[in-house]
Protein backbone atom coordinates (compact mmCIF):
# COMPACT_ATOMS: atom_id res chain seq x y z
CA UNK A 1 0.00 0.00 0.00
CA UNK A 2 2.74 2.42 0.63
CA UNK A 3 4.40 1.49 -3.15
CA UNK A 4 0.99 2.80 -4.10
CA UNK A 5 0.71 6.09 -2.25
CA UNK A 6 4.14 6.85 -3.24
CA UNK A 7 3.30 6.16 -7.10
CA UNK A 8 0.13 8.28 -6.41
CA UNK A 9 1.91 11.10 -4.39
CA UNK A 10 4.66 11.68 -7.26
CA UNK A 11 2.75 12.30 -9.63
CA UNK A 12 0.93 15.47 -10.38
CA UNK A 13 -1.84 15.92 -12.91
CA UNK A 14 -1.16 18.66 -15.20
CA UNK A 15 -4.14 21.16 -14.54
CA UNK A 16 -2.62 23.94 -16.70
CA UNK A 17 -5.86 23.54 -19.42
CA UNK A 18 -8.46 24.14 -17.03
CA UNK A 19 -6.58 27.29 -14.91
CA UNK A 20 -6.85 28.80 -17.98
CA UNK A 21 -9.43 31.58 -18.26
CA UNK A 22 -10.72 30.73 -14.96
CA UNK A 23 -11.36 33.72 -13.34
CA UNK A 24 -13.52 34.76 -16.33
CA UNK A 25 -15.89 31.54 -15.52
CA UNK A 26 -15.78 32.81 -11.87
CA UNK A 27 -16.49 36.07 -12.31
CA UNK A 28 -19.51 35.03 -14.92
CA UNK A 29 -20.96 32.45 -12.55
CA UNK A 30 -20.51 35.58 -9.89
CA UNK A 31 -22.35 38.09 -11.63
CA UNK A 32 -24.94 35.54 -12.43
CA UNK A 33 -25.30 35.00 -9.02
CA UNK A 34 -25.38 38.42 -7.50
CA UNK A 35 -28.30 39.17 -10.49
CA UNK A 36 -30.43 36.41 -9.26
CA UNK A 37 -29.95 37.06 -5.81
CA UNK A 38 -31.09 40.69 -6.70
CA UNK A 39 -34.25 39.40 -8.39
CA UNK A 40 -36.79 40.37 -5.67
CA UNK A 41 -35.39 43.29 -4.07
CA UNK A 42 -35.19 45.31 -7.22
CA UNK A 43 -38.69 44.27 -8.80
CA UNK A 44 -40.23 45.27 -5.26
CA UNK A 45 -38.70 48.29 -5.61
CA UNK A 46 -39.62 48.55 -9.79
CA UNK A 47 -43.50 48.29 -9.03
CA UNK A 48 -43.46 50.35 -5.49
CA UNK A 49 -44.81 53.25 -8.27
CA UNK A 50 -47.68 50.79 -8.73
CA UNK A 51 -48.49 49.88 -5.45
CA UNK A 52 -48.43 53.60 -4.58
CA UNK A 53 -50.91 54.67 -6.84
CA UNK A 54 -53.05 51.88 -6.17
CA UNK A 55 -53.37 52.49 -2.53
CA UNK A 56 -53.60 56.27 -3.54
CA UNK A 57 -56.51 55.47 -5.79
CA UNK A 58 -58.29 52.94 -3.39
CA UNK A 59 -57.87 56.34 -0.77
CA UNK A 60 -59.31 58.26 -2.80
CA UNK A 61 -62.23 56.43 -4.08
CA UNK A 62 -63.15 55.69 0.02
CA UNK A 63 -63.18 59.73 0.56
CA UNK A 64 -65.41 60.25 -2.48
CA UNK A 65 -67.78 57.59 -1.82
CA UNK A 66 -67.90 57.48 1.86
CA UNK A 67 -71.55 58.86 2.79
CA UNK A 68 -70.73 58.47 6.75
CA UNK A 69 -67.63 60.36 6.52
CA UNK A 70 -67.73 63.04 9.09
CA UNK A 71 -65.06 65.49 10.31
CA UNK A 72 -67.55 65.23 13.68
CA UNK A 73 -67.06 62.18 16.00
CA UNK A 74 -70.32 63.08 18.00
CA UNK A 75 -72.03 63.38 14.50
CA UNK A 76 -70.63 60.32 13.25
CA UNK A 77 -71.86 58.01 16.38
CA UNK A 78 -75.02 59.42 16.66
CA UNK A 79 -75.84 58.95 12.50
CA UNK A 80 -75.94 55.51 13.47
CA UNK A 81 -78.89 56.01 16.65
CA UNK A 82 -81.21 58.71 14.34
CA UNK A 83 -81.51 55.73 11.32
CA UNK A 84 -82.51 53.31 13.70
CA UNK A 85 -84.94 55.54 15.07
CA UNK A 86 -85.95 56.46 11.78
CA UNK A 87 -86.45 52.89 10.55
CA UNK A 88 -88.37 52.14 14.23
CA UNK A 89 -90.68 54.89 13.27
CA UNK A 90 -91.41 54.00 9.85
CA UNK A 91 -91.60 49.93 10.57
CA UNK A 92 -93.89 50.30 13.85
CA UNK A 93 -91.27 48.55 16.13
CA UNK B 1 -8.21 53.05 -3.15
CA UNK B 2 -5.09 51.41 -3.61
CA UNK B 3 -3.56 50.51 -6.94
CA UNK B 4 -4.32 47.24 -7.52
CA UNK B 5 -1.65 45.58 -9.91
CA UNK B 6 -0.29 41.65 -9.74
CA UNK B 7 2.72 42.82 -7.29
CA UNK B 8 0.14 43.91 -4.43
CA UNK B 9 -0.15 42.36 -0.75
CA UNK B 10 -2.86 39.77 0.22
CA UNK B 11 -3.62 42.63 2.66
CA UNK B 12 -4.13 45.27 0.07
CA UNK B 13 -6.07 42.71 -2.59
CA UNK B 14 -8.63 41.44 0.78
CA UNK B 15 -8.71 44.82 1.51
CA UNK B 16 -9.80 45.77 -1.75
CA UNK B 17 -12.36 42.86 -2.44
CA UNK B 18 -13.92 43.88 0.99
CA UNK B 19 -14.40 47.41 -0.04
CA UNK B 20 -16.13 45.86 -3.36
CA UNK B 21 -13.23 45.83 -5.80
CA UNK B 22 -13.76 43.07 -8.04
CA UNK B 23 -10.66 43.46 -10.17
CA UNK B 24 -8.45 42.80 -7.37
CA UNK B 25 -10.52 39.84 -6.36
CA UNK B 26 -9.68 38.49 -9.82
CA UNK B 27 -5.67 39.39 -8.93
CA UNK B 28 -6.65 36.99 -5.51
CA UNK B 29 -7.72 34.37 -7.79
CA UNK B 30 -4.91 34.65 -10.60
CA UNK B 31 -2.70 34.03 -7.29
CA UNK B 32 -3.84 31.13 -5.60
CA UNK B 33 -5.74 29.08 -8.25
CA UNK B 34 -2.93 26.55 -8.94
CA UNK B 35 -2.55 25.87 -5.20
CA UNK B 36 -6.74 25.23 -4.95
CA UNK B 37 -6.73 23.31 -8.23
CA UNK B 38 -3.92 20.98 -6.76
CA UNK B 39 -5.12 20.03 -3.77
CA UNK B 40 -8.67 19.55 -5.12
CA UNK B 41 -7.09 17.48 -8.03
CA UNK B 42 -6.75 15.03 -5.40
CA UNK B 43 -11.11 14.86 -4.77
CA UNK B 44 -12.34 15.45 -8.02
CA UNK B 45 -13.33 12.59 -10.07
CA UNK B 46 -12.88 15.21 -13.73
CA UNK B 47 -12.31 18.26 -15.17
CA UNK B 48 -15.69 19.52 -14.77
CA UNK B 49 -15.96 18.40 -11.12
CA UNK B 50 -12.76 20.16 -10.67
CA UNK B 51 -13.97 23.35 -11.89
CA UNK B 52 -16.84 23.52 -10.03
CA UNK B 53 -14.75 22.85 -6.46
CA UNK B 54 -12.63 25.81 -7.31
CA UNK B 55 -15.49 27.56 -8.05
CA UNK B 56 -17.13 26.75 -5.39
CA UNK B 57 -13.73 27.40 -3.27
CA UNK B 58 -13.50 31.08 -4.60
CA UNK B 59 -17.38 32.30 -4.47
CA UNK B 60 -17.06 31.11 -0.67
CA UNK B 61 -14.23 33.39 -0.26
CA UNK B 62 -16.06 35.91 -2.19
CA UNK B 63 -18.58 35.97 0.23
CA UNK B 64 -16.91 35.07 3.79
CA UNK B 65 -13.98 37.39 3.10
CA UNK B 66 -15.35 39.61 5.53
CA UNK B 67 -14.94 37.46 8.18
CA UNK B 68 -10.88 37.09 7.57
CA UNK B 69 -9.00 37.55 10.19
CA UNK B 70 -5.36 38.42 9.13
CA UNK B 71 -4.19 36.40 11.97
CA UNK B 72 -3.22 33.37 10.39
CA UNK B 73 -1.74 33.77 6.27
CA UNK B 74 -4.60 34.10 3.76
CA UNK B 75 -3.17 31.01 2.51
CA UNK B 76 -4.05 28.79 5.45
CA UNK B 77 -7.51 29.72 5.43
CA UNK B 78 -8.09 29.25 2.01
CA UNK B 79 -6.86 25.24 2.23
CA UNK B 80 -9.81 25.16 4.76
CA UNK B 81 -12.31 26.17 2.72
CA UNK B 82 -10.51 24.20 -0.43
CA UNK B 83 -10.80 21.02 2.22
CA UNK B 84 -14.45 21.85 3.56
CA UNK B 85 -15.59 22.58 -0.12
CA UNK B 86 -14.08 18.92 -1.12
CA UNK B 87 -15.35 16.99 2.05
CA UNK B 88 -18.74 18.45 0.80
CA UNK B 89 -18.60 17.27 -3.00
CA UNK B 90 -17.47 13.80 -1.18
CA UNK B 91 -20.32 13.44 0.89
CA UNK B 92 -22.58 14.51 -2.08
CA UNK B 93 -21.68 11.96 -4.29
CA UNK B 94 -20.60 9.39 -1.53
CA UNK B 95 -23.80 7.42 -2.70
CA UNK B 96 -23.42 6.93 -6.53
CA UNK B 97 -19.86 6.25 -6.23
CA UNK B 98 -20.08 3.30 -3.81
CA UNK B 99 -21.12 0.55 -6.04
CA UNK B 100 -18.86 1.98 -8.90
CA UNK B 101 -16.64 -1.23 -10.28
CA UNK B 102 -13.10 -0.92 -10.54
CA UNK B 103 -13.41 -2.04 -14.38
CA UNK B 104 -15.42 1.29 -15.25
CA UNK B 105 -12.68 3.62 -13.21
CA UNK B 106 -11.33 5.34 -15.62
CA UNK B 107 -9.51 8.19 -13.96
CA UNK B 108 -10.31 11.31 -16.52
CA UNK B 109 -7.98 13.74 -15.04
CA UNK B 110 -5.72 13.95 -18.29
CA UNK B 111 -1.96 13.82 -17.50
CA UNK B 112 0.50 14.37 -20.73
CA UNK B 113 2.95 12.39 -19.53
CA UNK B 114 0.46 9.76 -18.62
CA UNK B 115 2.01 7.10 -21.38
CA UNK B 116 5.14 7.44 -19.70
CA UNK B 117 3.91 5.91 -16.26
CA UNK B 118 1.57 3.48 -17.28
CA UNK B 119 2.41 2.03 -13.71
CA UNK B 120 1.15 4.95 -12.19
CA UNK B 121 -2.03 5.13 -14.06
CA UNK B 122 -2.75 1.80 -12.43
CA UNK B 123 -1.88 2.67 -9.25
CA UNK B 124 -3.57 5.52 -9.06
CA UNK B 125 -6.80 3.81 -10.48
CA UNK B 126 -6.36 1.01 -7.86
CA UNK B 127 -6.56 3.54 -5.29
CA UNK B 128 -9.11 5.46 -6.71
CA UNK B 129 -11.41 2.44 -6.80
CA UNK B 130 -10.41 1.67 -3.10
CA UNK B 131 -11.01 5.33 -1.89
CA UNK B 132 -14.53 5.12 -3.49
CA UNK B 133 -15.52 2.49 -0.84
CA UNK B 134 -14.21 4.90 2.26
CA UNK B 135 -16.47 7.20 4.20
CA UNK B 136 -15.60 10.84 3.37
CA UNK B 137 -14.02 11.61 6.36
CA UNK B 138 -11.63 8.60 5.74
CA UNK B 139 -10.83 9.44 2.28
CA UNK B 140 -10.23 13.34 2.74
CA UNK B 141 -8.01 12.10 6.01
CA UNK B 142 -6.21 9.56 4.09
CA UNK B 143 -5.67 11.47 0.85
CA UNK B 144 -4.22 14.23 2.95
CA UNK B 145 -1.96 12.19 5.01
CA UNK B 146 -0.68 10.20 2.43
CA UNK B 147 -0.79 11.97 -0.80
CA UNK B 148 -0.22 15.42 0.32
CA UNK B 149 1.91 14.47 3.20
CA UNK B 150 0.34 16.97 5.93
CA UNK B 151 0.96 16.17 9.42
CA UNK B 152 -1.67 14.73 11.77
CA UNK B 153 -1.43 18.39 13.55
CA UNK B 154 -1.92 19.94 9.88
CA UNK B 155 -5.13 17.97 9.34
CA UNK B 156 -6.67 18.37 12.20
CA UNK B 157 -6.11 22.97 11.76
CA UNK B 158 -7.60 21.94 8.04
CA UNK B 159 -10.88 20.29 9.24
CA UNK B 160 -11.46 21.56 12.20
CA UNK B 161 -11.36 18.28 13.74
CA UNK B 162 -9.59 16.92 16.91
CA UNK B 163 -5.50 15.66 16.40
CA UNK B 164 -7.23 12.26 18.29
CA UNK B 165 -9.82 12.55 16.08
CA UNK B 166 -7.77 12.77 12.59
CA UNK B 167 -6.07 10.10 14.24
CA UNK B 168 -8.36 7.71 14.51
CA UNK B 169 -10.02 7.97 10.84
CA UNK B 170 -6.37 7.89 9.44
CA UNK B 171 -5.65 4.25 11.00
CA UNK B 172 -9.50 3.09 10.47
CA UNK B 173 -8.92 4.56 7.03
CA UNK B 174 -5.56 2.76 6.47
CA UNK B 175 -7.43 -0.63 7.80
CA UNK B 176 -10.35 -0.63 5.63
CA UNK B 177 -8.10 0.21 2.30
CA UNK B 178 -5.81 -2.50 3.07
CA UNK B 179 -8.48 -4.78 3.52
CA UNK B 180 -9.83 -3.77 0.25
CA UNK B 181 -6.66 -4.01 -1.53
CA UNK B 182 -6.19 -7.16 -0.37
CA UNK B 183 -9.48 -8.62 -1.19
CA UNK B 184 -9.21 -7.54 -4.21
CA UNK B 185 -5.81 -9.20 -4.60
CA UNK B 186 -6.84 -12.47 -3.77
CA UNK B 187 -9.77 -12.24 -6.51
Amino acid sequence: MDRLFLSVRSEKPDTAAIEEHFETRLMARLEEQRISQAFWPVWTWRLMPWFVTIVVIIAIGNAIYDPMRSSDLFATFTNGYEDFLTTSLLSGG
Amino acid sequence: MDVINSEATDETLIKNVCAGNSEAFVHLVRRYKHRVFALATRFARDFDDLDDICQDVFIKVYENIGKFRADAPFEHWLARITIRTCYDALRKRKKEKANVPLESIHNLIEDKSIEAKQAAEVARNLLEWGFAKLRPEERLVITLLELEDKSIKEIAEMTGWSQANVKVRAFRARQKLKRLLEKNNEK
